[in-house]
């Protein structure tokens, strides 16, 4: 699944943690993409170029196409190089930019952009950028997938930006992990379908490559999933209804007043000692609570 | 009396005797103005509108939600001019079809749309509409199905796609948050005005209904911070667009259907003001990914849904149900509501054949209104069809049970209360 994630298109968030970092999952993702043949762009605010380009072979750095905000972020040095309105303008103009093919963006980090942009611009220009391949274009051109992938370190943020981030985007990727291996959890949530969510172990190579594994051994599974009682609806009613075993035996047994039974059938098919008068005879059971205001009791039988 | 005796009749009911005085003119009652023919212009045109019909209570005219079963929760159906607001389920997947489903109910009956999105074309959402087989008011849309083109070209719709309207800015403001909320509310105010919904063309040929559906209102899409933020300074752009959307509808001959996620405020009191601001107010709770979906209680559902707010109009009481605990479920052709402890009792329902009454009698205790608080629990062994199980039932056991006099029950108080053993 985790190689899959790149065909769905649309954003897709890492979540990372201090225990789990994400920055070499996107590395990893990028690394595919560029081996793919898509265009790359990389939205560099947190580490330096150097750093994030240590690592992958030389061709792989010649696809990338680095947009660097970590050297000079509030453009004071004036040099000619930057571009102009920050991160938010480079992604502006990698809107209009994308008629060329998959593109792929990735934002190292989502983060650092949260933390200096207003929540809800950025959303609408992340929405603008990834909203891109399902628009069908006028004019017939073949317009590519554009795929966002955000570095997110889910312990800076509270939860309105984070989930305001998590409903906009189409994947979800938190990393977490146990005895040392690191597993993926996806959420791919589809418009108008039921989002769906799995589990993946997986392990990064030193060369970046993505290497998918299976789980850790079985006997750490049982520690990792605790017994879930099972609720039980009839716990807290102010009322009885339970049924001990004679009870439930003499319920079985019981003849519904209404239901036709042969012995009724019977009954009324015997004849009458007399037709002139009518009897009835009534015999209250020890049961019988004659209540006393019972409307019955004016009638006279 | 003595215009009956005039009139000569033996064994004079009394339907003709207040017949006869009428004719006679003795009340001082006028009939004033034209009778409702229904063929003269000059009649009440209110009933004429196709898709909507008065409420049997008071008479206010509704139209449907494009559900039946929520129209029943909501009392006949939502009233033309207020608004209904779904607070929506953490994925969007249930009330993006309720959106649909009001939209599609318009396309059929042919009625106005004005479809705002942020996150989607306005054309692209109508493509999404399944079309329907009908009942007498609103309609079961068959979920497999598209809705034929044909049909929503053939209709009025006017949409309202934001990132179209506002071209973005280079500047790193924080965006102007009522920008979006201007923009939207001066396009249906246009909207309105121009096609004449709120009187002001009174030649117009045949009165209609705007359906307005506004999605994911209050999402950061559009350019609102109050999914984003703890403090309670940005709400007041979302509560101000309620407020003067709310006064566009009461003069105008509209409905309208705004989804909001909730679920992403962060500040609790927001919501209700938001709740104060609209006039209906249905929440949907999907199971999704929940701890609820292990409750055996809640095996068949796919959520919850909470009637949180139903208007007062023109009253002094609102039509409230009393069942709180509604789940739905979503099966191909139909949507359905039901009370979520129905699907638990329906095993217990072989023992007591269908067609009954059942009431079952606390050992020892008397009827009363002391039954009424006693429980919670509600038996529905009743015949289908009904939509809510408001049931009294009597049960004569023996041998260790109650054994209870058939009888009947009193007054009306008693008709929502039962006890168990």
């Amino acid at each position: 699944m985790l190689d899959s994630l790149l065909a769905l298109g649309g954003l897709v968030l890492l979540r990372d943690s201090v225990e789990w970092e994400g920055r070499s999952l996107l590395k990893a993702l990028v690394k595919k993409s560029a081996l793919c043949g898509e265009q790359v762009h990389i939205l560099g605010c947190e580490v330096s170029e150097e750093e994030f380009r240590e690592g992958f072979d030389s061709d792989i750095n010649n696809r990338l196409v680095y947009h660097d905000f970590f050297r000079d972020p509030l453009n004071w040095s004036k040099t000619g190089e930057a571009l102009p309105g920050g991160p938010l303008g480079a992604l502006r103009a990698m809107c209009k930019r994308t008629d060329l093919g998959p593109v792929t963006i990735a934002l190292d980090s989502l983060s650092w952009l949260l933390l200096h942009l207003p929540c809800a611009t950025l959303c609408q220009t992340l929405h603008a950028v990834s909203y891109q391949d399902s628009c069908p274009p006028g004019d017939g051109s073949p317009v590519g997938k554009v795929h966002v992938l955000g570095l997110l370190h889910e312990e800076l943020h509270g939860p309105g930006p984070m989930g305001a981030l998590s409903s906009l985007a189409q994947t979800e990727v938190t990393l977490g992990g146990t005895m040392g291996q690191a597993s993926a959890r996806i959420l791919c949530r589809r418009p108008q379908q039921h989002p769906t969510d799995q589990t993946q172990w997986f392990s990064i190579l030193p060369d970046f490559s993505l290497h998918l594994q299976e789980g850790p051994s079985k006997e750490f599974q049982p520690q990792s999933d605790p017994h879930i009682p099972l609720v039980d609806p009839m716990a807290h009613l102010t009322f009885n209804l339970h049924l001990s075993k004679k009870e439930r035996e003499a319920r079985d047994s019981l003849t519904l007043p209404f239901q036709f039974s042969s012995e009724k059938q019977e009954a009324l098919l015997r004849p009458r000692p007399s037709q002139a008068t009518s009897h009835i005879f009534y015999e209250p059971d020890a049961y019988d609570d004659l209540d006393q205001e019972d409307p019955d009791d004016d009638l006279d039988i | 009396m003595a215009t009956v005796a005039t009139c000569g009749g033996d064994a004079v009911g009394v339907g003709s005797a207040v017949a006869t005085a009428s004719k006679s003119n003795v009340t001082s009652f006028q009939r004033r103005g034209p009778r409702v023919s229904g063929t003269n212009d000059s009649g009440p045109r209110l009933v004429s509108i196709t898709g909507t019909r008065p409420s049997v209570r008071n008479g206010q005219l509704l139209v449907s939600t494009g559900l039946p079963a929520l129209d029943q929760l909501l009392g006949g159906g939502l009233a033309v001019g207020t608004v209904l607001l779904i607070e929506e389920d953490k994925y969007n997947i249930y009330s993006s079809l309720l959106f649909k489903y009001f939209l599609a109910e318009g396309i059929v009956n042919g009625h106005t749309l004005l479809v705002a999105s942020a996150n989607e074309d306005p054309a692209n959402i109508l493509q999404q509409i399944r079309p329907v087989s009908s009942s007498r008011f609103g309609h079961y849309y068959d979920a497999s199905k598209r809705i034929p083109q044909e049909l929503i070209e053939a209709s009025k719709w006017h949409g309202f796609f934001l990132p179209e309207k506002i071209s973005p800015t280079l500047k790193v403001e924080p965006c102007s948050l009522t920008h979006g909320y201007i923009k939207l509310l001066q396009f249906i105010q246009n909207i309105i005005y121009e096609e004449g919904f709120d009187g002001s063309n009174p030649q117009k040929k045949q009165k209609n209904i705007l359906r307005i559906g506004i999605q994911n209102l209050g999402s950061p899409l559009w350019g609102d911070d109050i999914c984003c933020t703890e403090n309670g300074d940005s709400g007041h752009n979302l509560t101000k667009f309620l407020y003067v959307l709310r006064g566009l509808l009461r003069t105008s001959l509209s409905a309208c259907i705004i989804t909001m996620p909730t679920h992403l405020i962060q500040n609790k009191a927001f919501i209700a003001h938001v709740t104060n601001l609209s006039d209906t107010v249905v929440g949907l709770e999907s199971f999704i990914g929940s701890e609820r979906e292990t409750n055996p209680l809640y095996k068949d559902y796919h959520g919850l849904i909470h009637i949180r707010q139903i208007p007062r109009l023109n009253n002094l009481v609102c039509d409230e149900s009393d069942v709180k605990d509604l789940g739905f479920k979503l099966k191909r052709k139909l949507f359905t509501i039901e009370w979520v402890q129905d699907n638990y009792l329906r095993q217990e329902r072989n023992i007591y054949p269908p067609g009954f009454s059942y009431l079952l009698k606390q050992k020892d205790s008397a009827w009363g209104e002391g039954s009424l608080q006693h429980s919670t629990f509600l038996m529905s062994f009743l015949a289908k069809g009904m939509g809510f199980p408001f049931f009294q039932l009597k049960l004569l056991l023996k041998d260790g049970f109650v054994l209870i006099k058939k009888g009947m029950l009193r007054d009306d108080s008693l008709r929502c209360s039962h006890s168990a053993i």
